[in-house]
């Protein structure tokens, strides 16, 4: 969907929804018109390249910044009030510090005590967060004997303390390993399980494995947002409706994958990729540009190389990751 | 939900049952300053630095000629001097050091209100003074020589002290608020303190004439050590020099209001946004 076709009127279930929000500092804008709605339960990914307005969006949104113009409301509570939307949300800054001599329990009960809990509720609270984000055995390990990993966890642990219906978690994997990432990523699942997750990341690949939704930001403004089928969609398919896939057959079958292909409906060319490459490229034209056609079509050509005892080694759609649709959306965007 | 319907706020406001913000941001203050071992180590170097000052003052022929009056209100005013010294340091750290440890923008993502917040580090920033005053006794009672001297100086001083400490601190503290690097911060403090500082120093014929005058009691420094020396060495009354206190007084109203009203609710991630917070 387009930010031109987007209004943020909302459909009931939204936790958050942001309606034409601009910032500019004197003559220049650093985020314009920003308007999207994250529903309760779901992840929405916020990519931009370096630059592209998404620090400062999020420092609108969790209320560390004004906007110039333009409003959210978070849980039914405006921006206009921060400090009661403060009390509603949960962030993960980029950058966060910690206190390296204070103990992660402690940590969190100082933190729970500043969202009105009184001391015994929120050291009860704070063990329940380190046991859900599996810290409880060095809950009195002062926090210096922390691996990175472990401090990002005890940070999404105090973005919880408040119970927030919206969770904010910038760049939450940045240095951390393989393994890291991954638990990190189960624990964002399991967060989305009771709050709407906004997860500001470079990685276009949690993107993909996480989120349900995605605005992509651009030089200030959003030139993508909806569900990440939507947004691959968006960048994937030409203005005429043409798309284009990539289908590895053996190199001696690759004449017959071209004659058999030419006769599916919709297909419009099939040219050989490379010399004896053993790759194809279909190009094949939806003109009603629905994205469910395009999904018949290729059904009907594997179904047709797979009708001729055709082996098909692979199979992969021109920008039909998000990787893709990122570098098309944000071409000429500084990075 | 829609942006056309939001909630009636002050509901949200009544869920708090905890204590008050400024008293949970002073005791995690108080905390790291005193058991983290900060203050403690200022305190340590002060004693060391009064107990020096004393051992010179009472092994000193020539000084032996000076009334035990004159001894308590040099004590005295070397107590302050290093007092108020730490206050500053102590406030120039505390939100430019949070800013250098990443630990501020958890802190004001927080409901609480900027000035909540300041009130609390405010409080922690002050609280060596009352026992920099208290070390200072055993000194004051010393050169007292068996007189009650020192029971007016410690009055006096801790007055006098009291309104320089509050007000070095917030000083301290809107630098630091102002401050991206804590380095920043330190090294703009001492400026300011050596500034204050160094005309206290000057000989006598630089503190006479119409700007000398002038010089010493538009300082608040030397205003209030200047008004300490006629009460506690030449027995003048309030009456007499309550003019020689405009200036600790202008001072601390000036920097504690601006800190509070100004500084405070403009604290930001980054130290110039140019922006009331929200």
């Amino acid at each position: 969907m387009r930010f031109d076709e987007f209004t943020a009127t909302g459909t009931g279930s939204e936790v958050l929804l942001a309606e034409k929000v601009r910032k500019s500092y004197g003559d220049r804008t650093a985020l314009e018109g920003l308007s999207f709605s994250l529903g309760a339960g779901r992840v929405l990914g916020f990519l931009g390249p370096n630059g592209a307005g998404k620090t400062t969006a999020i420092r609108i949104l969790t209320t560390i910044l004004k906007p110039t113009s333009g409003r959210f409301v978070v849980d039914g509570i405006g921006s206009e009030y921060p400090m009661q939307v403060r009390s509603k949300i949960g962030v993960l800054p980029e950058n966060l510090g910690f206190p390296k001599e204070v103990a992660a329990i402690d940590y969190l009960s100082f933190y729970g005590q500043l969202y009105g809990r009184t001391s015994a509720q929120a050291k009860a609270k704070g063990l329940a967060l380190l046991e859900e984000v599996g810290l409880s055995k060095r809950a009195r390990s002062p926090i210096r004997s922390y691996s990175r990993g472990m401090r990002q966890r005890l940070g999404i642990a105090r973005a919880l303390v408040n119970d927030p219906v919206v969770v904010f978690l910038d760049e939450p994997t940045l240095g951390l390993d393989p393994r890291g990432q991954r638990e990190l990523l189960e624990l964002v699942r399991r967060v989305a399980r009771r709050a709407g997750v906004v997860l500001c990341t470079h990685s276009l690949s949690e993107v993909e494995g996480v989120c349900d939704d995605v605005v992509i930001l651009s030089s200030g403004r959003v030139v993508a947002s909806g569900t990440v089928a939507e947004v691959i969609g968006i960048a994937t398919r030409s203005t005429d409706g043409r798309r284009v896939i990539r289908i590895h057959v053996p190199n001696g079958s690759v004449e017959d994958a071209q004659r058999v292909l030419a006769m599916v409906p919709s297909v419009i060319g099939v040219t050989p990729l490379g010399e004896a490459t053993g790759w194809v490229g279909v190009e094949m034209v939806d003109p009603n540009g629905d994205a469910s056609v395009d999904h018949h079509v290729t059904n009907a050509i594997l179904e047709a190389l797979i009708r001729a005892e055709i082996s098909v080694l692979n199979f992969e759609a021109v920008g039909g990751n998000l990787h893709d649709a990122f570098l098309q959306l944000t071409e000429g965007a500084s990075v | 939900m829609s942006l056309d319907r939001s909630v009636d706020v002050p509901r949200v406001k009544s869920r708090r049952v905890g204590r008050p913000a400024w008293s949970i941001i002073a005791s995690r203050e108080l905390f790291e300053l005193w058991v983290g071992g900060k203050a403690i180590v200022l305190l340590i170097i002060y004693s060391i630095l009064l107990g020096v000052t004393a051992f010179v003052t009472s092994n000193n022929s020539e000084l032996e000629l000076i009334p035990p009056k004159e001894l308590v209100f040099m004590t005295l005013s070397t107590a302050i001097s290093i007092g108020l010294f730490i206050g500053l340091i102590t406030g120039a750290d505390s939100v430019s050091g949070e800013r250098e440890r990443g630990t501020l923008e958890a802190l004001l993502l927080t409901p609480t209100s900027r000035r909540q917040m300041v009130s609390g580090k405010f409080l922690a920033a002050v609280s060596p003074w009352p026992l920099a005053l208290a070390l200072a006794l055993p000194y004051l009672v010393l050169f007292a020589q068996g007189g009650d001297s020192w029971v007016q100086g410690l009055l006096w001083g801790a007055f006098v002290g009291s309104l320089l400490t509050l007000a070095f601190t917030a000083l301290g503290m809107l630098i630091s608020i102002w401050s991206n690097s804590n380095k920043t911060s330190m090294v703009v403090a001492l400026v300011i303190y050596i500034a204050f500082y160094i005309p206290t120093q000057w000989a006598g014929a630089a503190q006479t004439g119409v700007t000398g005058r002038l010089f010493k009691k538009i300082n608040p420094l030397e205003s209030g050590n200047h008004f300490l020396e006629k009460v506690l060495v030449n027995n003048r009354t309030l009456a007499e020099f309550w003019p020689w206190l405009i200036a600790p007084v202008v001072f601390i109203l000036l920097t504690v209001g601006v800190l509070f009203l100004f500084a405070a609710p403009r604290i930001q991630v980054d130290a110039w946004m140019g922006e009331k917070g929200s």
